[in-house]
C-alpha cells in the first residue's frame, strides 16, 4: 500500500516537486522511459556496492519501484543530511551501523518489528540475530546488518611478519619510521591507537583519558609516512611495500587486493592488551527512514538486502569485499571468495574486538586529531 | 574620438547591471549571509540547534591550531602564487616571441593538460614521485641510488602539485596582457639601445603588469581552497585550511565551526588581496607622479 509522506498538501518536498516537473517535461515531449511508469519510486541513501545494477535492477522488476541513488562516503554526512531535513525525500538508507542506530533518537527512521523479520534473522550468524543490541534503540529495532568486517594493521606479509603485529606497539617504533600509513577516516584510525593506550574510547572519557589519546596520537604523527583519505594511495603503498602497514582500515582496505590475488596482504587484529580488546568489528546496516513512500516495498528492499543470495552480491563488489550477516550467504561463497574475505579468521577477530559504535567523546577526540596533525609539521 | 560619460543617475545603465547584481546577489552575498548566520548555531548530537550564541568564534579565536593551520595556507597560497608567477613570465614571453611559430600547439597541449581531472593528475604525480616511482626507477637507472628524490608526501610536493595545477592561470593571463603590447613600444626601446632583456624589464614587463596581477590573484584566491593536493601528494600530513572545513561539515557535523572557518578563510583571502592591491594602487600612482 502506498502512503503519503504526511507533509502538508501544498508543501510539497524537493523529490515530488522535481518529480512532477520531470515527469510533465519528459510527458509532453513524449519522451517518458518506461522506467517512470513503476508503481513506486523510491530513493535509497547507500555506500557504494548497495548501487550495483545486480542488486537494484533485480528488485526493481520484481517489485514494479524505480530507485533512485544517493551515494555518500561518509557516514555521518549522511546522517546529518537527513537529519537537517532530507529525511523527507528518502525511503531506506543503508550505512554505518551506529548511524541507523541514532536515525531512532533523530525521529528521521522506521522501527522494525523482530517478529516481520524472524526469517530473516533465522537465516543470520548467531551473532547478530535478534535482539541485536548494535541496532536497538529503547528496546526498539532501528535496522538490519547487511555487511561487516574488523579494523585492524593490515599487513603485506611479503614484506613484514604478521606476528609483528600481534599489537600496536611497532606504529611507534623507530625502526618503522615513515613506514606506517594511516587512513582518515574520521573516527577510525583513533579508536585503535585509545585502545593501545589502554582506554576504552566507546565510554565516557575523562580529561586524563583524553589526554593519553592525544599522546598516543602525537606519538603515531611522529612515525607516519601518510595520512590518506583515499584508499588507492594505502593500497599502492601496501603493495610495493613503502607502507609496512595500514591503521584505521582493515578488511574494509584489504579485500579488494585480495580479490585481485594479492593474497599476502592481510588484516588482523591484534591480541588483547591489558585485558582491553585491540580489534574493532564494523557494521552497515540498512534501515528505513520515517515515513516512506511505500512502508512495505521499504522494507521489502532490506529484507533483499540481507537475502542470501543478494548477501554475496553486495559482499563482493567492485570496489570492495565484505563479510555478510547471512549464514546461509556462507554455502553460496566459493572457496576462493572465502579465502579473499577471510572467512577463516573472522570469529577470531570477532572475540579480539569491540563492537564500534559513535563515542560520547568523539567530538573531542577527533578535535584532538586536528589539533596534533597541526602540530605535527 | 569621443569620450562617453557615464553616470550612476542613467537608469538605463542601473538596468544593465541588475543581471550581475541579481546572480551576484542570488549566488554569492546570500549564500555568504546564510554562512555567516551558520556560524552563530551549535550542534548537539550531530545535528543542528539554533543557538545564536558566540560560542563556536569563541572555539576558533581561542584554538590555536586552527590559526597554525590559516597560517600554513595562508604561506603555501603566497609561495605559489610566487612561483606560479615567476615560472608563467617566461613560459608566457617564450610562447609569444621566441616560440610563436609554436604558440598555438603549445597553448592547445596547455588547454588539454589544464582541461584533464584535477584528480588524475594529481594521481600521476604520486606514481612519477613515489620511492618506487617514475622519477627515482629512472633516476637509479643512471647510478642515482634507489630512492633519491624522497619528496612525495612532504609539503614541497603539495607545492609541486599546486603549480602544477594553477600554473596554467597565470600563463594565459600574462600572455594575453603580453599579446596585447604594442611591439613599437618595444621596438622603439631597442633602437634607443636597450639591451632585450632591458626592453623586456623596462617596456615588456610594466606593461603586462595587469595581467601578472590578474594571474597572481587568481592563483592565489584557489591556493587557499586547495584540496586535493595536501591530501594526496602531501600525505596529509600538513593539511591546509580546506581539508579543517571539510573535516568540520563532514567528519565533525560541526556545520557552525565549519561555516566560521570558511568565513575566516574569506575574510583573510580578501584582507591580503586588500593588502596586494593597495600596493599596486600605490605603485600605479608613485609611477605616474614619477
Amino acid at each position: 500500500m502506498t502512503k503519503s509522506k504526511g507533509i502538508p498538501m501544498f508543501s510539497p518536498n524537493r523529490r515530488t516537486f522535481l518529480q512532477g516537473m520531470g515527469a510533465a517535461g519528459l510527458a509532453g515531449a513524449g519522451l517518458m522511459p518506461r522506467k517512470a511508469h513503476a508503481a513506486t519510486s523510491m530513493k535509497f541513501m547507500c555506500w557504494e556496492g548497495y548501487d550495483s545494477p545486480d542488486i537494484i535492477k533485480p528488485f526493481e522488476e520484481a517489485n514494479d519501484v524505480s530507485i533512485s541513488i544517493d551515494l555518500i562516503t561518509d557516514s555521518p554526512g549522511g546522517f546529518a543530511k537527513l537529519a537537517a531535513g532530507a529525511w523527507r525525500d528518502f525511503d531506506v538508507v543503508a550505512t554505518d551501523s551506529p548511524w541507523v542506530q541514532r536515525m531512532g533518537p533523530a525521529d528521521i527512521g522506521e522501527f522494525l518489528d523482530d517478529a516481520e523479520f524472524a526469517d530473516v534473522y533465522e537465516s543470520f550468524y548467531p551473532q547478530f540475530r535478534a535482539p541485536f543490541a548494535p541496532l536497538d534503540f529503547d528496546g526498539k529495532t532501528t535496522g538490519l546488518p547487511t555487511r561487516w568486517g574488523w579494523v585492524g594493521p593490515t599487513v603485506n606479509t611479503k614484506y613484514d611478519k604478521l606476528e609483528n603485529w600481534s599489537s600496536y606497539a611497532p606504529c611507534f617504533d623507530p625502526a618503522y619510521k615513515d613506514k606506517i600509513c594511516v587512513l582518515d577516516w574520521g573516527d577510525w584510525p583513533i579508536m585503535p591507537m585509545a585502545l593501545y593506550a589502554g582506554i576504552d574510547p566507546y565510554k565516557e572519557l575523562d580529561d586524563a583519558e583524553l589526554n593519553e589519546i592525544r599522546l598516543v596520537l602525537r606519538a603515531l604523527f611522529k612515525n607516519t609516512r601518510a595520512i590518506v583519505g583515499d584508499l588507492s594511495v594505502a593500497q599502492k603503498g601496501l603493495m610495493d611495500g613503502s607502507f609496512r602497514t595500514l591503521i584505521g582500515g582493515g578488511t574494509y582496505c584489504t579485500s579488494a587486493l585480495r580479490k585481485d590475488g594479492q593474497k599476502e596482504i592481510m588484516s588482523i587484529v591484534p591480541e588483547p592488551k591489558d585485558g582491553l580488546n585491540q580489534g574493532i568489528i564494523w557494521m552497515e546496516a540498512g534501515g528505513v527512514v520515517k515515513d516512506p513512500v511505500d512502508d512495505a516495498k521499504a522494507k521489502a528492499l532490506l529484507r533483499d538486502l540481507t537475502s542470501p543470495e543478494v548477501a554475496v552480491k553486495l559482499a563482493w563488489t567492485e570496489a570492495t569485499c565484505n563479510l555478510v550477516p547471512s549464514q546461509e550467504a556462507e554455502a553460496l561463497f566459493t572457496d576462493e571468495q572465502k579465502d579473499v574475505l577471510q572467512m577463516d579468521y573472522m570469529w577470531e577477530a570477532w572475540d579480539k574486538s569491540h563492537f564500534h559504535n559513535v563515542a560520547p567523546n568523539i567530538d573531542q577526540m577527533l578535535e584532538i586529531w586536528s589539533q596534533e596533525l597541526a602540530a605535527a609539521r | 574620438m569621443a569620450e562617453i560619460q557615464k553616470s550612476w543617475r542613467d537608469g538605463a545603465l542601473r538596468l544593465s547591471t541588475l543581471p550581475l547584481l541579481l546572480l551576484m546577489g542570488l549566488f554569492f552575498v546570500i549564500p555568504l549571509i546564510m554562512t555567516a548566520l551558520l556560524s552563530f548555531q551549535g550542534t548537539q548530537y550531530y545535528r543542528l540547534v539554533w543557538t545564536w550564541d558566540l560560542k563556536v568564534w569563541t572555539d576558533v579565536f581561542s584554538q590555536v591550531h586552527y590559526w597554525t593551520i590559516m597560517w600554513r595556507t595562508l604561506m603555501m597560497a603566497l609561495v605559489c602564487t610566487v612561483l606560479c608567477t615567476i615560472l608563467a613570465i617566461p613560459i608566457a614571453y617564450g610562447m609569444l616571441h621566441r616560440l610563436s611559430r609554436w604558440s598555438d600547439h603549445i597553448t592547445l597541449l596547455m588547454v588539454f593538460a589544464f582541461l584533464t581531472d584535477a584528480v588524475l593528475k594529481t594521481f600521476g604525480w604520486v606514481l612519477f614521485l613515489d620511492r618506487s616511482g617514475v622519477l627515482n626507477g629512472t633516476l637509479e637507472a643512471i647510478g642515482f641510488p634507489p630512492a633519491a628524490v624522497n619528496v612525495l608526501f612532504t609539503p614541497n610536493a603539495t607545492m609541486i602539485g599546486m603549480v602544477y595545477n594553477l600554473l596554467p592561470y597565470t600563463i594565459f593571463t600574462i600572455a594575453l596582457s603580453m599579446a596585447r603590447i604594442d611591439g613599437d613600444l618595444v621596438l622603439a626601446a631597442r633602437d634607443a639601445g636597450a639591451s632585450r632583456l632591458r626592453a623586456f624589464i623596462e617596456v615588456t614587463l610594466p606593461l603586462a603588469k595587469p595581467g601578472i596581477w590578474a594571474g597572481a590573484v587568481l592563483v592565489f584566491v584557489l591556493s587557499l581552497g586547495v584540496f586535493l593536493e595536501p591530501k594526496v601528494m602531501g600525505g596529509g600530513t600538513s593539511p591546509l585550511a580546506a581539508e579543517l572545513i571539510r573535516q568540520s561539515f563532514e567528519t565533525r557535523v560541526n556545520w557552525p565551526l565549519g561555516a566560521a572557518l570558511t568565513l575566516v578563510l574569506i575574510v583573510i583571502g580578501a584582507a591580503a588581496l586588500t593588502v596586494a592591491g593597495a600596493v599596486a594602487l600605490w605603485q600605479a600612482r608613485r609611477v605616474v607622479n614619477d
